[in-house]
């Protein structure tokens, strides 16, 4: 490993390089898949850009392909796209609070996203999707 | 080994933090809640590429890009996103293009070895640096560690 004494660049290079290519990657589980569930923070960032993205690309591009119409994505719509996914977890998860909150509650209930999918139009695609 | 919408979740660690970061110390989220987000999330993912496409089917692309996504976020009613897409994507721009000259010049350094390789009566004297030089990082890791 000659390549760790000479080079100043961090090993999340190469890692990169393995999910974040232009065209199709079909084999492209490199990312997280093969890993249990809870990794934890470090190897699932490790594929983003300083820690732009949170969500592993790899698994961003996996879901956005079982879509039949998309062929090509290219590399930074995927990466818009999991960033996209970031904010609105954020802000579902504001939204879906203020009902907890107006209950007097800490915890976050199952119900409490249910009152803000029905609310909110901009949620109103999430109607009938969840389990 | 075909993917299933189904079968394709968000790790759910990600999703925690995401929505911890999110909410005011103190306030905790039960498994059902997390779950149901994490399954909202990769909804929006679907719905987004699929509003995107459409975009990019429009123009007579084959190739999603990220103009495409932008769209599909106004389309959605998520305006609100914009600005902060159109900055992270700047700073992930930058990013890559930096990437870019390392790789390449990484690949120019090897070529570079290659080709003194090929010169056989170098090429032990340099294995049996490289040994030495990978014994040196071993012993100071010991070091750092006591």
């Amino acid at each position: 490993m000659a390549a760790t004494l000479a080079s100043p660049v961090p090993s999340t290079e190469h890692e990169v390089e393995r999910c974040g290519t232009e065209e199709e990657i079909r084999g492209a589980e490199a990312e997280g898949e093969g890993s249990p569930p809870q990794t934890g923070p470090g190897p699932v960032s490790a594929c983003s850009n300083n820690r732009l993205s949170k969500l592993p690309l790899a698994r961003i591009k996996a879901l956005m392909k079982t879509d039949p119409d998309v062929s090509l994505a290219s590399q930074e719509s995927v990466f818009v796209i999991a960033k996209a996914t970031e904010l609105f977890v954020e802000m579902i998860a504001k939204d879906a609070m203020v009902y907890a909150q107006q209950r007097k509650r800490k915890t976050l209930q199952r119900k409490d996203l249910d009152n803000a999918i029905e609310a909110i139009d901009e949620f109103a695609f999430l109607e009938g999707t969840l389990d | 080994m075909a993917e299933r919408p189904e079968d394709l979740n968000l790790p759910n660690a990600v999703i925690t933090r995401i929505i911890k970061e999110a909410l005011p110390d103190g306030v905790n989220v039960s498994k059902e809640a997390r779950r149901a987000i994490s399954q909202a999330a990769s909804v929006f993912v679907l719905y987004a590429t699929s509003c995107a496409n459409n975009f990019a089917m429009k123009a007579k692309r084959k190739t999603l890009n990220a103009g495409d996504v932008m769209a599909a976020m106004e389309e959605m009613e998520f305006e609100r996103f914009l600005e902060p897409l159109k900055e992270a994507l700047e700073v992930y721009k930058k990013g890559q293009k930096g990437k870019k000259e390392v790789s390449e010049q990484k690949r120019k350094d090897k070529e570079k070895k290659q080709d003194s390789e090929n010169d056989r009566s170098r090429e032990e004297e340099e294995e049996e640096e490289e040994e030495r030089m990978e014994e040196e990082p071993e012993a100071e890791e010991d070091e750092a560690e006591n």
